[in-house]
């Protein structure tokens, strides 16, 4: 593969070509799916390669992508990454500029602690179905799913400039989830939410205590069915780790994306409301509230020694003490809004185009813990389990259901309720938090499925977030 | 299509097996532009080759991209050493059996048949013809080609190409960021009017520069374009699955064959149409097949597998909901706008996902152009829109519809970029739950 790649960049050495990066991935899948108990697939993409060519002729963009490594096949993809260029600056008002970086040399090793493809199916198999008997249908459960997606991704990346990376990490997502009816409504639980996937291998199914939370989904499932909804037009609301990634990701991660700001993702993604002029003053959030991204940690699934075009890993600060001070960018964008490259350009596969993309995008810790939080909170609801998300073409007016709500009064939670739903303005929310939890309640939150591009690419991310606390949002909506 | 068939042959040598097999070969010229210029380029394939083994009522399930003979070696082996040690699904009983082909059908190749210098130009046109209004243009300009051949152990050996194609422009000003969007897309490239297109984006434009205002929530009146409508069609196919129903998560559960909707309300699932991007096999390969499943406002089919029409009882159609048709009413656009004395015009939609789907309750918001109406005409732009609804209870609330209906290409975007239509007319729907404003364009 490193033959491939270099040899493959140096025919790529050619004057009419600015720039050109090559990526190479080989990626493993598996998937295990249990439905009311019974195992309904077990499926495996082992060894697929994928290989992807960009180049920057005439100031317009070429790529063509393949999964056939053979010689003639990465001759055509080279052929029509420079023929898209070309045709490409047929519609072209502005060239691309693209300052040029010194190159740099990465490799980076990721050991799980229980790696899943090298465990014994059988093993996998009788943990998840002991999960899956644990929950299969019974009394008001109707409908039960156990899931587990484990992935191992070796990347190669080489540019014209000289920079070359290799590194191979392993990324895994289990969930839980049982339906509950009484006949005429359904209500759900998952276990561990939407956002627990991880940087990790099988051991993250031990992380989350899987087996220890069957029964709590269960009961909280059915309670759900004889819950009362929220009566009040606004409340303080304590957001739990698994849905304030989630608020974070929609509210604060794509809106700083900079391909927004100049209209790259109108067609499928969608703008921002943030304008250059903003960076620098913009009071984003309430001085509490501090947001950076962050690709040099390795235990979240934004890691990386170096981006998809050769940017070095950055810990970068995009919110401090609530003021919006930079923004996650590219080597082409952060020259427009005289910023540095922040290292977010992400491909999901060799095959795909690389994008602004969250890395590790976190909320920084506060102080206290979550108890503590409950306790200073006289009247209000914890809300936890992300259940429909929704954010607008400007990432400016959200709205969120979880699966569930705990009603906080004098202190203390005293019941639950059902389809917490509470909506907003971005801003307004950010400025209204006044507390976040501290380190002892942080950890990082990820996702398998983060959409954006066309052709569309699902991303692997994280979040590091702590519970936080904020006054007077809406809570009621009529439907 | 060598791979298919070494598999097949490893299989074959068992048959105490049975076996689904899919070859397919995708691949994709994507034009993606912005401000009225190329973003990026994008050429990709892939062949996959991908196999259910099921032995009784165990099974395991492989994919391979770019298989070589040593990796299919690799994979059936694995399979085989795995699969007696696997739990049953009691459920399953057979491979799918419907052997019926397709009516052969000529299929060109779109990505040879508009060329990226065509695609330029056209696109250079379109910008041209908005720039006197300070419009720039976004979107991309796809066309895909892919193969397909299916095989199983029940005999099914069927093979299907297409080759859909789609335009998608959003024109937005370069001041206010008022958007606008016209879409077309099909099989056919032929059926692509130009002029009519670049018309139909400057009367659209020709709404822009009204006053931006804000509204209050509440409920509203609203002509719904053929684009929402078919949208909303399609989340609400979702409860017309057998496999909702069987996840007790179907509106439609206990009522079929009961009226739902007005009878002027007729929805199908139609690959005939030769306005809608045809489907020759669905779920499993089972033929493709007209499928009624409102029928003047009557539910009348749950969309089934072969899998969950063993499980469920219900009759097996293989259908997915890909090809649907909402029927057209008897009103023209004008007439249906002239009607509304005070309400909104909604282009596009934006980000919907249900709250609970077996209620049909879902939040979305509103895109590429909201407008209001006052007195049966459109006089302002309206700022994006949440709103939080009912599905069922939009097409409850329909109370007439444009006496034609107009293709609606949509992309799936994930995993690969696929290319459906919807054909749906304008509908008038009243009192439509909008619960804030995103005080944005």
């Amino acid at each position: 593969m490193v033959q491939i790649i270099k040899q493959t960049i140096q025919k790529l050495s050619l004057p009419e070509i600015t720039f050109a990066d090559v990526r190479i991935t080989r990626t493993d899948n598996e998937g295990i799916f249990f439905q009311n108990g019974f195992l309904r697939g077990y499926s495996t993409n082992l060894d697929s390669i994928a290989l992807g060519i960009r180049v920057l002729i005439n100031g317009c963009w070429g790529f063509a992508g393949t999964r056939d490594l053979s010689s003639s096949s990465i001759d055509k993809a080279i052929h029509t990454a420079i023929s898209n260029a070309h045709f490409g600056s047929l519609f072209q008002k502005t060239k691309v500029e693209f300052p040029p970086l010194s190159p740099v040399q990465a490799e980076y090793e990721h050991h799980p602690e229980q790696d899943p493809f090298k465990m014994a199916k059988e093993e996998k198999i009788d943990y998840l179905q002991r999960l899956a008997e644990a929950i299969k249908p019974q009394e008001k459960i109707v409908h039960s799913i156990i899931y587990a997606a484990f992935m191992r991704q070796e990347k190669y990346y080489a540019n014209s400039e000289g920079t070359y990376a290799h590194y191979t990490f392993y990324n895994t997502l289990p969930m839980m989830s049982v339906l509950a009816s009484d006949g005429a409504q359904v209500q759900s639980r998952t276990w561990p939410g939407h956002m627990g996937a991880g940087r990790a291998g099988f051991e993250i199914f031990h992380k989350h205590k899987f087996e220890e939370n069957t029964e709590r989904i269960i009961k909280e499932a059915t309670d759900l069915l004889s819950a009362p909804t929220i009566e009040e037009d606004k409340a303080d609301i304590i957001i739990g780790s698994g849905h304030l990634a989630l608020q974070l990701h929609e509210s604060v991660g794509h809106a700083t994306e900079a391909d927004r700001i100049f209209g790259m993702e109108i067609s499928y993604a969608g703008k921002t409301f943030i304008k250059p002029e903003m960076i620098g003053s913009f009071q984003y959030a309430s001085p509490v509230v501090n947001i950076f991204s962050d690709s040099t940690d390795p235990r979240g699934m934004g890691y990386h020694p170096v981006d998809d075009e050769g940017v070095p890993g950055k810990k970068v600060d995009i919110i401090k003490n609530g003021i919006l001070v930079n923004q996650q960018t590219s080597r082409q964008i952060a020259p427009l809004l005289g910023l540095e490259p922040s290292s977010n350009m992400r491909a999901s596969y060799g095959d795909d185009f690389p994008l602004v993309r969250m890395t590790n995008f976190c909320l920084a810790p506060g102080k206290g813990t979550l108890d503590e939080l409950i306790q200073d909170t006289e009247h209000g609801y914890l809300l936890d389990f992300t259940k429909t998300w929704s954010i607008d073409d400007n990432r400016n007016n959200f709205q969120f259901t979880t699966e569930i709500g705990y009603k906080i009064e004098n202190g203390k939670i005293m019941g639950i309720v059902k389809e917490p739903t509470y909506f907003g303005i971005t801003k307004e929310f950010w400025n209204s938090c006044d507390r976040v939890c501290g380190p002892e309640e942080w950890d990082y939150q990820s996702t398998f499925n983060c959409g954006k591009g066309e052709p569309g690419q699902a991303m692997q991310l994280s979040h590091g977030v702590a519970p936080a606390r904020f006054r007077n949002i809406n809570v009621r909506v009529k439907i | 299509m060598e791979n298919l068939e070494y598999l097949k042959s490893l299989l074959d040598i068992h048959p105490e097996l049975q076996y689904e097999i899919i070859e397919q070969y995708w691949t994709t010229d994507f034009l993606r532009f912005y401000h009225s210029q190329t973003n990026y380029n994008i050429s990709k394939e892939t062949t996959t080759l991908s196999a259910t083994i099921y032995k009784g009522k165990k099974s395991f399930n492989f994919m391979l991209d770019n298989a070589t003979s040593e990796k299919i070696d690799n994979a059936v082996h694995n399979a085989l050493t795995i699969i007696d040690k696997l739990p049953e699904d009691p459920y399953f009983v057979d491979l799918e059996n419907d052997k019926t082909l397709a009516k052969p059908r000529e299929v060109k190749n779109n990505i040879e048949a508009i060329p990226l210098k065509l695609k330029t130009e056209i696109l250079s046109r379109i910008a041209q013809a908005v720039a006197p209004h300070n419009f720039d243009i976004f979107g991309s300009f796809v066309c895909n080609h892919q193969k397909y051949r299916l095989i199983n152990s029940n005999g099914l050996d069927k093979t299907s190409v297409n080759s859909p194609y789609y335009l998608e422009v959003k024109a937005v000003h370069n001041k206010s960021q008022v958007t606008v969007i016209e879409a077309f897309g099909g099989e056919d490239f032929q059926y692509f009017q130009e002029q009519n297109f670049i018309e139909h984006l400057l009367q659209k434009i020709g709404y822009c520069f009204n006053d931006i205002v804000d509204i209050e929530p509440g409920t509203y009146d609203v002509i719904l374009a053929p684009r929402c409508l078919g949208e909303f069609a399609q989340y609400l196919t979702y409860g017309m699955h057998a496999r909702s129903l069987d996840q007790h998560s179907s509106f439609f559960e206990g009522k079929l064959n009961q009226k739902v909707f007005p009878e002027w309300i007729s929805i199908c699932d139609d690959p005939d149409d030769p306005e809608i991007i045809h489907k020759d096999y669905g779920s499993n390969g089972h033929i493709y097949r007209y499928l009624s499943l409102v029928d003047n406002g009557i539910f009348r089919n749950f969309m089934c597998d072969n899998y969950y029409s063993h499980k469920t009882g219900l009759p097996k159609n293989g259908n997915t909901g890909s090809c649907l048709k909402i029927e057209a009413g008897d009103k023209t656009l004008d007439e249906m706008i002239g009607s509304v004395k005070h309400g909104l015009f909604i282009s596009s939609l934006h980000y919907m996902n249900f709250i609970n789907p077996k209620e049909t309750s879902i939040t979305g918001l509103t895109r590429d152009g909201t407008f209001l109406i006052e007195n049966g005409k459109i006089t302002k732009v309206v700022n994006n829109l949440r709103f939080t609804e009912k599905v069922a209870r939009i097409f409850e609330h329909i109370q007439a519809l444009e006496n034609r209906s107009h293709p609606v290409p949509f992309s799936g975007n994930y995993e690969i970029f696929d290319i459906e239509t919807v054909k749906s007319p304008h509908a008038l729907v009243r009192d439509f739950n909008i619960s804030s404003s995103t005080k944005t364009i």
